[in-house]
Order: structure tokens, then C-alpha cells, then sequence
């Protein structure tokens, strides 16, 4: 693949030195600061009573501000990252008439491609590495408290489902400005996709549990029922890559949390003999509570990436 | 003026005449008066005891007052003397606290001494006379008493102090505590403290308590004629075997004394033990899949334990099994392994979930709590990274197919 490298290096230099970055970033690095510094005061206060609290520095992450934490703010935002930085990446360079310079250059059209998708995930990874460590960081000395060796696992894992996360979303706007030849057509359907698997299949699934399982003043006193309602739901809302996100870093950054249903169903008899242990999970059993929701991450960033590559590979490049 | 001399000479004759028949009576008076005195004896002493005649018990002492008087007119210092006695009496004259062997008695008075008399434990019962000789300190006056004292046989038990008690067995396992009643019944005619003392087996405990006290006494006092009740409790040593065991109890207070015979029939213990080979109360399992644990069961007691049931605390829709389901008898000492298996629910959560199971048998019972962590199922993560693999290979497939143009 030769060539790769000097459209990697160029992207990621153009992503740097763009307004557009530098404005994000300094966007998301201030609000996940706030939030941070927000939840940590709460946590010196609330903590200062306690003796040894298990997996302090992951409540850094997990612990809900004033407004939500920092893992719920990056499942929300973070996908703006991805496509803010990729909705114009293939049209643009058509629009302008450099596309068709660039494949006549010594390089495969592969390259192009690549590289672009490359550079989009160094950038947020480098993103990412650098507000997590920030936000530990600003954590060590506002909490007091070292992460431990599992502690620094956990935050590992999720650091690496967020940049796959992000990722597929860059991947969707890749493909989308290699579908739509227009900057502003593609930057709306990305938007669009955006909007709709954050709220509107979340609504959808309540809308489609209530239709198929109604939950009205008899059956709510069943818990089968309810459990039917629930399980639809959650089933239907698992669509959206944003609740696969939320599940699997909501096990992986809390130790104590073993299930990523809201709902459970459990006897009285069960309760009792559950609790009687209050053990944290191991990482192991975390991410096997969760490897469905991995697995499924992964591929799709995958799959989405294939695809673009595919429908770009099959396109025609004319100079204009 | 002149006076009258006849009337003079008159009236001192009337004087002299009153003065002189008053001394004529005040003499008569005085000579009445000493007649009455003399009837009393220059001298004269007489000694007596109060009680010339007792009636003892064998083993008893005796102590009769003396009575030592003065008849004559002036003091006399009486020396007294046991004439006769017999060589198993130690006899002696004395007062409160010294012995004696003369009293001063003024004239017209009488003094009390004690005559003291004891006889050797095995004294044959019969009629034994004792003489007290007294005698003035220039010898001329001599008197003596005599005081017999019959020792009759002692009445054995009767009339002293009583011990009885409604239930002399009991019987239970060794490491029950047994608690006999016993009534004690203070027979005699005088108050007294009364040792309690028993004898057991060794290493048995046996203490005396008072009724609704907690407390432990060795010694009670009671009134004549009081009766009162007195708990025995005896704790047996734990390792004794099963049989017949016999407490001697005995209650004395100086020469009286009564025994009751507790016994106590030792049937053996029951103790069930229950325990894992390692140790190890931990199993892990997967939703859905057996976990096992073999477990034993111990007779720790001291007889045989039937019946030996499994229970089990489990959480709704587990199932737990155990192999054998229950254990006919246990011999004391032997163990029994039992396999238990412990099938969480499908739907059970990853995590710690406590198990508790209860192993019991004929009157004994023991608890183990199991921690079963329920892990997840490792068999789809090969799948997840299959797929994974797949889509990769894909990727590849589309690189190699579309690449280089």
C-alpha cells in the first residue's frame, strides 16, 4: 500500500491545524474537565467518612455530576467527534477537483481511503487518550486516591470501546460523503443518523413495547409481564450502536454493576442470598457480561468501514 | 419567886421512868433479833448439780450446772473434786472459759459452776455415776453430790437431718447438663450451717445452686425444723461414654449427716459435623451448569445419629442436589461423603450468590454456607471472536479483491 503513509501523515496534519478541530476539542476537553472537577469535589466530600472504598477512581467516570458524567457525556458527544470528522472527507476533495490529482498521483486508490480513515481514528484516539488522561490526572489530585492495577484495566477497555465506538460513527460519515456528493447533504444525513439512533430509537423501543406488551393497571401487578415489556424494549433499543456503547461501559468502568438490564427479575429468597456477598465483579466476568455488546461494537465499525471502502472502490473518480 | 419542889422532883421521876422503859424495850427487841440470827450454822457449805439425773445420746458431751452454797455465817472458799469417774470420760469442773477447782463463796450466797463431761466416740452405752467432793479449805466440812448420766444408743439419722429428692436418675447425652432437686430437711432442734459435698467421676462438675439463683453455694444454713430445696447440677465430661453413673451427695453439719444417691445415665451425644474435604466453601459455576462440591459428614457425637437430612437456602429456581439424598445412620466417629450439586437459574446474574444447606439429623443438626460465584459463559466469547475474525477476513477479502488499482 504504498502511499498510505504520506495521505495518513497529510490527513492527520490537516485534521490538526483545522479550526474545526481545534474548536471541538477545546469543546469537549473544557465540558469533560467541568464535569470532572464537578464530580470529584462530590466525591472527596461524600468519601471522606468511608475507610477503604473499593474502585474510587472509576466513580470518577461513572458518578453523575450535577448534570451526567463523563461516560454518558462522551456516549452523547463523542460521536460528534467522528462525524464532524469525516462528513466531508471524500466529497470535499471531489468538489474541489483534488481527488481525481490525487488518484493520478503514484499512489493506489486504496491508500486514499485508508489513510483517510486512519488518520480520523489516530485523531480520536489521540482525542481521547489525551481527555482521559487529563481527567485522571485532575482525579489523582482532587480525590487523593491511585487507581490500582484493575482500576487502570477498566479504564483501558473503556478507552479502547470508546475509540471503536467513535470510530463507527466516523466510519458512517466516511461513507456517507462517498455516497452523497454534496458537503451539506452529507453533513444533515449524518446529523439525521446521529439524531435518530440517540433518541428516536430509544423512543421507538418504548413505543413498540408499549404496542406489543400494553402495560395497563392489571398487568403492571405481574411481574412477567412487565419483565416481557422490558425485555422487548431493551431488545428493540439494542439497535442503536449509542445503547450497545452505554451497556458495555456501564459494566466495564462499574465493578459492582452485573447486569446491563434496568430491570431485574429476582425472588425474595434471591435478593437475600445475593447480597449476602458484595463482591465486585472481575474484569474477566465484566467483559464476558458484556462481550455481546464488544463483539457487535467492533463488527460494525468494522462492517461500516468495508462498506465504504467497497463503495468507494467500485466509484468512478472523473476531474471535473 | 418560889417553886414548887414535890412537882419538880415529879416530873423527873416521870422522865427518868419513859427514858428508862424505852431502853427496857429497844433491849428486849435487840435480844429477839439475835435469837433469829443463830439459827443459821457457824459453817456450813452444800453442793449440788441442777440436774442430778441426764439422759444423753452416744457421742454427745454433757454440761450440767454445779451448785455450790453457803450456809454458814462467814465466806468460805469451797474446793470440789470429781471423786469418781471412769477412764473414757474426761471430766471437768469449770466456768465460762477456765477450768476450775474451787470457788469463792461469800456467807448466805451460791455460785454456779459447770460440770463438763466428755466421753470417747465409742462409748458403750450404759449408767455411768460421777461424785463431785467439796470441801471447805481447812477441811472440816465435807459434802459430795452424785449426777448420772445414761448414755443410751444414738437413734440413727431420725430426728437430725433429712435429704430426699423426687427424681434420683436422669439420664440425657453427655453434653446436656443434668439438675436434680434435693429437699433438705433440717431435723434437729437447733439452727446450723450444713456442708453440701459430692462425690462424682472425674472430670465431672457438680455444683449446688439454690433454686432460681445463680449462684453457687457450699453450705446452707437452716433453721430447726426448716426444710428447703437445693439444686444439683451436674455438667458431665464431655467424652464420658455412655452408661450408669453414680453421685454420692451428702450434707453433714458437726456429728449429723444424710447421703442420697444421685445417678446419672449417660446415652451418648449427638453431634453432627459437617465440613468440605478442602475446606474450601467456594464453588464457581455458569448459568444453568452443575457446580459441585463433595462435602462430608461427621458423627462427632457419642451414639449413633438416623435420619441424616439435606435442606437447602437457596435463591428461586436453583436447584440443589445431593447424592446420596439421605443418610439411613451415622456410626459415632465415621464420615459419610455426600456430592452436592448446585445448578443456579438461567437467568441467574454473574456473581456472588450465598447457598446455604442445612444437614440434619436425630437431634443434632449442622449449617455451611456456600458461596457459589455464577460466572459467565465463556462458550460465546469463541463465537464473538469468530465473528470478529470473520468480518476482519472480509475486510481483507475486499482489500485484496479491490486493491492495487
Amino acid at each position: 500500500m504504498t502511499g498510505i503513509g504520506a495521505i495518513f501523515r497529510k490527513e492527520l496534519a490537516d485534521h490538526f491545524s483545522s479550526y474545526r478541530f481545534v474548536i471541538l476539542f477545546a469543546l469537549i476537553a473544557m465540558v469533560s474537565l467541568i464535569t470532572t472537577y464537578m464530580v470529584g469535589i462530590g466525591l472527596s466530600e461524600e468519601l471522606s467518612g468511608i475507610a477503604k472504598p473499593k474502585f474510587v477512581f472509576l466513580m470518577l467516570f461513572t458518578s453523575t455530576g450535577p448534570l451526567f458524567s463523563l461516560v454518558q457525556f462522551v456516549a452523547f458527544f463523542g460521536p460528534l467527534i467522528g462525524l464532524i470528522l469525516g462528513f466531508d472527507s471524500i466529497n470535499r476533495e471531489r468538489s474541489t477537483g483534488t481527488l481525481s490529482k490525487l488518484a493520478s498521483q503514484p499512489i493506489y486508490r486504496d491508500s486514499i481511503i485508508n489513510g483517510k480513515f486512519l488518520s480520523g481514528v489516530v485523531t480520536i484516539a489521540i482525542m481521547l487518550i489525551s481527555i482521559l488522561l487529563v481527567v485522571s490526572g485532575l482525579g489523582l489530585t482532587l480525590i487523593g486516591v491511585v487507581p490500582g492495577v484493575e482500576e487502570v484495566w477498566r479504564i483501558f477497555i473503556y478507552l479502547i470501546i470508546s475509540i471503536f465506538y467513535i470510530s463507527f460513527w466516523l466510519g458512517i460519515s466516511i461513507l456517507f460523503s462517498i455516497l452523497f456528493r454534496g458537503i451539506a447533504t452529507s453533513a444533515l444525513a449524518t446529523l439525521a443518523i446521529w439524531i435518530f439512533f440517540s433518541f428516536f430509537v430509544s423512543m421507538g423501543a418504548t413505543v413498540v413495547a408499549n404496542a406489543m406488551v400494553p402495560l395497563d393497571q392489571a398487568t403492571t401487578e405481574d411481574p412477567e409481564m412487565v419483565m416481557r415489556h422490558v425485555r422487548l424494549q431493551r431488545a428493540v433499543s439494542l439497535l442503536s450502536p449509542m445503547q450497545l456503547y452505554n451497556d458495555s461501559t456501564a459494566i466495564i468502568i462499574d465493578p459492582m454493576r452485573k447486569t446491563t438490564g434496568s430491570l431485574v427479575l429476582m425472588g425474595a429468597v434471591e435478593r437475600l442470598l445475593s447480597e449476602r456477598f458484595r463482591r465486585p465483579l472481575a474484569l474477566s466476568q465484566s467483559i464476558y457480561v458484556v462481550l455481546p455488546h464488544l463483539i457487535t461494537l467492533i463488527a460494525v465499525t468494522f462492517i461500516c468501514f468495508g462498506l465504504s471502502y467497497y463503495v468507494f472502490m467500485r466509484q468512478e473518480i472523473r476531474p471535473i | 419567886m418560889r417553886t414548887k419542889p414535890g412537882k419538880a422532883i415529879f416530873a423527873l421521876c416521870f422522865i427518868l421512868i419513859l427514858c428508862l422503859g424505852t431502853s427496857c424495850i429497844s433491849l428486849g427487841l435487840a435480844q429477839e433479833e439475835k435469837e433469829k440470827e443463830d439459827i443459821r450454822p457457824e459453817r456450813g457449805i452444800s453442793v449440788a448439780f441442777e440436774y442430778p439425773e441426764v439422759i444423753i445420746n452416744r457421742g454427745d458431751d454433757v454440761s450440767v450446772d454445779l451448785i455450790v452454797k453457803n450456809k454458814g455465817k462467814r465466806d468460805e472458799n469451797v474446793y470440789l473434786r470429781i471423786t469418781s469417774a471412769f477412764p473414757e470420760w474426761d471430766t471437768k469442773i469449770k466456768t465460762y472459759n477456765f477450768s476450775i477447782s474451787s470457788v469463792h463463796v461469800p456467807d448466805g450466797e451460791d455460785k454456779h459452776v459447770t460440770f463438763y463431761a466428755e466421753p470417747e466416740k465409742d462409748i458403750k452405752p450404759g449408767t455411768y455415776e460421777f461424785k463431785v467432793d467439796a470441801r471447805t479449805e481447812d477441811g472440816q466440812l465435807k459434802v459430795s453430790h452424785q449426777l448420772t448420766i445414761t448414755v443410751q444408743e444414738k437413734e440413727k439419722e431420725k430426728g437430725e437431718i433429712e435429704l430426699t429428692t423426687s427424681y434420683p436418675v436422669l439420664r440425657g447425652p453427655s453434653d446436656a447438663r443434668f439438675e436434680f432437686s434435693l429437699d433438705v430437711a433440717n431435723k434437729t432442734d437447733k439452727e446450723d450451717t450444713f456442708n453440701v459435698t459430692a462425690k462424682g467421676p472425674k472430670d465431672w462438675q457438680i455444683n449446688f445452686k439454690p433454686p432460681y439463683e445463680d449462684k453457687y453455694i457450699s453450705s446452707l444454713r437452716l433453721k430447726d425444723d426448716e426444710s428447703r430445696s437445693l439444686n444439683v447440677e451436674v455438667t458431665p465430661d464431655r467424652l464420658s461414654k455412655a452408661g450408669e453413673y453414680l453421685i454420692p451427695v451428702l450434707i453433714s453439719a458437726g456429728e449429723s449427716r444424710a447421703e442420697a444417691q444421685l445417678k446419672v445415665i449417660i446415652t451418648g451425644t449427638y453431634k453432627l459435623e459437617v465440613g468440605t474435604a478442602t475446606e474450601l466453601l467456594s464453588l464457581e459455576t455458569e448459568k444453568g451448569k452443575p457446580g459441585n462440591i463433595s462435602m462430608y459428614v461427621k458423627n462427632s457425637g457419642s451414639a449413633i445419629i438416623h435420619d441424616i437430612e439435606f435442606l437447602s437456602i437457596k435463591p428461586e429456581n436453583w436447584k440443589v442436589e445431593f447424592r446420596p439424598e439421605k443418610i439411613e445412620a451415622l456410626e459415632p466417629g465415621s464420615l459419610k461423603q455426600v456430592e452436592v450439586s448446585i445448578v443456579p437459574a438461567q437467568e441467574a446474574l454473574v456473581g456472588d450468590y450465598a447457598v446455604g444447606l442445612n444437614i440434619g439429623g436425630e437431634k443434632s443438626s449442622d449449617d455451611l454456607e456456600l458461596r457459589v460465584t455464577v460466572k459467565a459463559s465463556a462458550a460465546w466469547s469463541w463465537i464473538g471472536i469468530g465473528i470478529i475474525v470473520l468480518v476482519i477476513v472480509g475486510l481483507f477479502g475486499l482489500f485484496v479483491s479491490f486493491g492495487r488499482r
